[in-house]
């Protein structure tokens, strides 16, 4: 297993702005790596400088294992791309879309007759191969500009929030999609700001915030990263001050929030917080509803690390 | 690859309504209504009016009143009134006279004063030019040799009735068909728009589609070219359906070369395409701005070869004919004009030079500032 991707202490200004500050990061072969982060966070513009789209500022890009430059012919050729903003002919029927960009990279007729239809077939547009983009609806037009990108069959895969504006049903089968192609051996790069989604197909996963990479590693690990383990809510009407002061000092708990009636208690690692809770709700005949506990997501993580809600600042 | 990429460029300029619109529809009505007004100007106007001159001279029988009287007298070409100079003026100036001619008592230089510019006043211009000519012979062979003289005053005579034969109509129809050629010019130079959308589909920093074909496994020249050949293909047979509607739907004499006057609407047309793609790739002002700059461009450049006014090219030639040399839509204009009028083909390959040339530098200039392969921003 080699190293598909290597930045080294990235730096791109847009003028005064920093969008990527000393970024650093490695991508392994065989593995969907994750770029999570906030509009803004410059995801995008990691990916132009993988590119060689970008002039920067600092630092060094390595693909394959060589620089990348512009004229990359080579490298670019092995690479499959899905831009952020969809970007296809609007002249061109979907079918003469994928041909054109494949015909990028495959010069072989018969081979690219036989990619692109299985491109049109993995992308769901089967019944849409003499639509023009204008008549393909915002979901679909997703689905041809990704069937675009990975129609010649690239062994590193870059795609930028590929999943916008698709509904839920299509989501999941572009995902299995990714982890299909990811199986017949493409690295994946897949950026979003869904954490649901990350968390659902990468194996790795970078979290970016102001340009500069604020958590790196497994979903698992990033969870073990931050203090919180399980978070308990509760429905509990007309609980007083010293009654959360006192939930505050059960083990393992140590942030209690009660608002609008629901109190929600998040406790470090540990086993049966939620029996201790409800026994003191018991001690002191509270009458409560609803009770549920969940594992921490990497909103929590995000939330954590930078003060902020990923997903508020991401909708 | 590039001609699959040729195919698939052709497909999009086909398959745009609104620049096949413009480009068949606009030299289609504009034609027609040419042919419709001024068809009909002309030979109301001038066959069957005659011109009002002055005639300025201190002395009654210089050569050139000589002439006048015999074209006011055989042709019904003028009407010739004799004044002294500040008369005549004043006649100009009240818009009794078309035009007034001086002649000098001495020398017997001729000089046309007029007021407006008009296809009258081109009949006078051509008057003065065919006596200048034949005057110009005359002397020449009187001084070399005497004998000659005879057979001059003969030719003279000739002129006289040649000018009155055939240059009225012909002058007037030349007008006329300046209109025709700065309207095929047009269509040629129309071709901007086309090489300003090469030219974002091309830069990175224009549009998203630009940004995936320069991270696509291919060279950027390699989708350039097939882009730009096909534009120009495109052009070209718009310029060259303008060319027959005129000559073969509206029945217009636009000459005898065919072959060179579609190799005109070919050069033409890359013209056209290359100023829209130099455009395209200079600066970074929105494509509403470019778009507005080509059409301006395109207007301005047909203006001043006598698109909306016939005559205007010939101005140009009087105040500032380095402009003529360099203003695309006059060379092209140009190049058509000197395969019907002139009979050898120099005037005509001088025009096409300075069409490959202006090319050369378009392209030239474009190539410098598409160079660089990285964006600061996209
Ligand atoms: N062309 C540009 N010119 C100036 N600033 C830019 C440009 N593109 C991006 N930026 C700025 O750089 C920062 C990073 O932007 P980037 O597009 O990389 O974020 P992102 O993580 O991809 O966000 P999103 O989730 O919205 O796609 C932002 O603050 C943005 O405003
Ligand atoms: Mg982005």
């Amino acid at each position: 297993m080699g190293t598909v991707i290597e930045i080294d202490n990235l730096v791109k200004r847009y003028k005064e702005l920093i969008a990527l500050d000393h970024l650093k990061l490695t991508v392994e072969e065989g593995e969907i790596f994750g770029l999570l982060g906030p509009n803004g966070s410059g995801k995008t513009t990691a990916i132009n400088c993988i590119l060689a789209l970008l002039y920067f500022d600092k630092g060094s890009v390595k693909v394959f294992g060589e620089e990348i430059q512009p004229n990359s012919y080579e490298i670019k050729k092995k690479i499959g791309v899905v831009l952020q903003n969809v970007a296809v002919f609007e002249e061109l029927t979907v079918q003469e879309n994928i041909d054109y960009f494949c015909g990028l990279y495959i010069g072989d007729k018969k081979l690219r007759k036989q990619y692109v239809e299985e491109a049109t077939v993995f992308s769901g547009l089967e019944d849409f191969r003499k639509f023009y983009p204008k008549k393909l609806s915002g979901g679909l037009l997703r689905r041809l500009n990704i069937a675009c990108g990975i129609a010649h069959k690239p062994k590193l895969i870059i795609m930028d929030e590929p999943t916008v504006a698709v509904d839920p049903q299509s989501r999941n089968r572009i995902l299995e999609g990714i982890q299909e192609l990811n199986r017949k051996g493409a690295t994946v790069i897949y950026t979003s700001h869904y954490m649901e989604e990350v968390e659902q197909i990468c194996s790795r996963i970078a979290i970016l915030d102001k340009g500069r990479c604020v958590a790196f590693g497994t979903s698992e690990e990033l969870k073990g990263m931050i203090k919180t383990g399980e978070k308990i809510h509760l429905e509990a009407a007309g609980l007083l001050p010293f009654h959360l002061e006192e939930i505050k000092e059960l083990r393992h708990v140590y942030k209690v929030d009660y608002r609008e009636g629901m109190l929600e208690i998040r406790c470090s690692g540990g086993k049966h917080n939620l029996v201790h809770i409800l026994d003191y709700f018991g001690k002191r005949e509270i009458g409560f509803g609803r009770v549920y506990s969940e594992l921490p997501t990497l909103n929590d993580v995000f939330l954590e690390i930078t003060g902020k809600e990923l997903r508020d600042s991401a909708e | 690859m590039f001609f699959r990429l040729y195919k698939y460029s052709i497909f999009q300029s086909v398959r745009c309504k609104l620049v096949l619109f413009w480009n068949v529809i606009f030299p289609v009505v504009l034609g027609t209504l040419f042919q419709m007004t001024f068809g009909g100007y002309v030979e109301e106007q001038v066959i069957f009016r005659r011109i009002p001159v002055a005639y300025a001279s201190e002395q009654e029988d210089g050569a050139f009143g000589q002439l006048l009287k015999g074209l006011e007298e055989d042709s019904e070409l003028v009407k010739v009134q004799t004044a002294e100079y500040k008369k005549a003026r004043q006649l100009l100036k009240e818009g009794n006279v078309e035009g007034v001619f001086c002649e000098e008592p001495d020398t017997g230089d001729v000089t046309l004063i007029v007021a407006e510019q008009g296809v009258n006043q081109t009949i006078l211009n051509s008057i003065l030019k065919q006596y200048q000519r034949a005057k110009a012979t005359f002397s020449n062979i009187g001084r070399e040799n005497p004998a000659g003289i005879q057979a001059a005053a003969v030719r003279l005579e000739e002129e006289r009735r040649y000018l009155k034969a055939g240059s009225v109509t012909e002058a007037s129809m030349d007008c006329l068909l300046d209109g025709f050629y700065s309207l095929i010019a047009m269509t040629c130079l129309m071709g901007a728009t086309s090489g300003l959308s090469a030219a974002t589909d091309f830069k990175a920093d224009a549009t998203s589609l630009a940004a995936r074909r320069a991270v696509a496994g291919a060279s950027r020249m390699s989708m350039l070219l097939p882009d730009l050949a096909a534009k120009i293909t495109m052009q070209f047979l718009y310029a060259a359906f303008s060319i027959c509607y005129l000559s073969f739907v509206l029945g217009v004499e636009l000459g005898e070369h065919g072959g060179l006057m579609f190799l005109t609407a070919l050069v033409g047309s890359a013209l056209g395409i290359m100023i829209g793609f130099l455009v395209g790739v200079v600066g970074k002002y929105s494509y509403g701005v470019k778009e507005g700059l080509c059409i301006g461009f395109m207007l301005v450049s047909s203006f001043f070869s006598g698109l909306m006014f016939q005559s205007m090219a010939r101005i140009v030639e009087m105040y500032a004919p380095a402009l003529n040399q360099v203003n695309p839509a006059t060379l092209i204009a140009k190049s058509l004009y000197s395969l019907n009028i002139y009979d050898n083909l120099g005037p005509y390959f001088h025009c096409m030079g300075n069409m490959v040339v202006l090319i050369l530098v378009l392209g030239m200039a474009s190539f410098l500032l598409v160079r660089r392969e990285r964006y600061a921003a996209v």
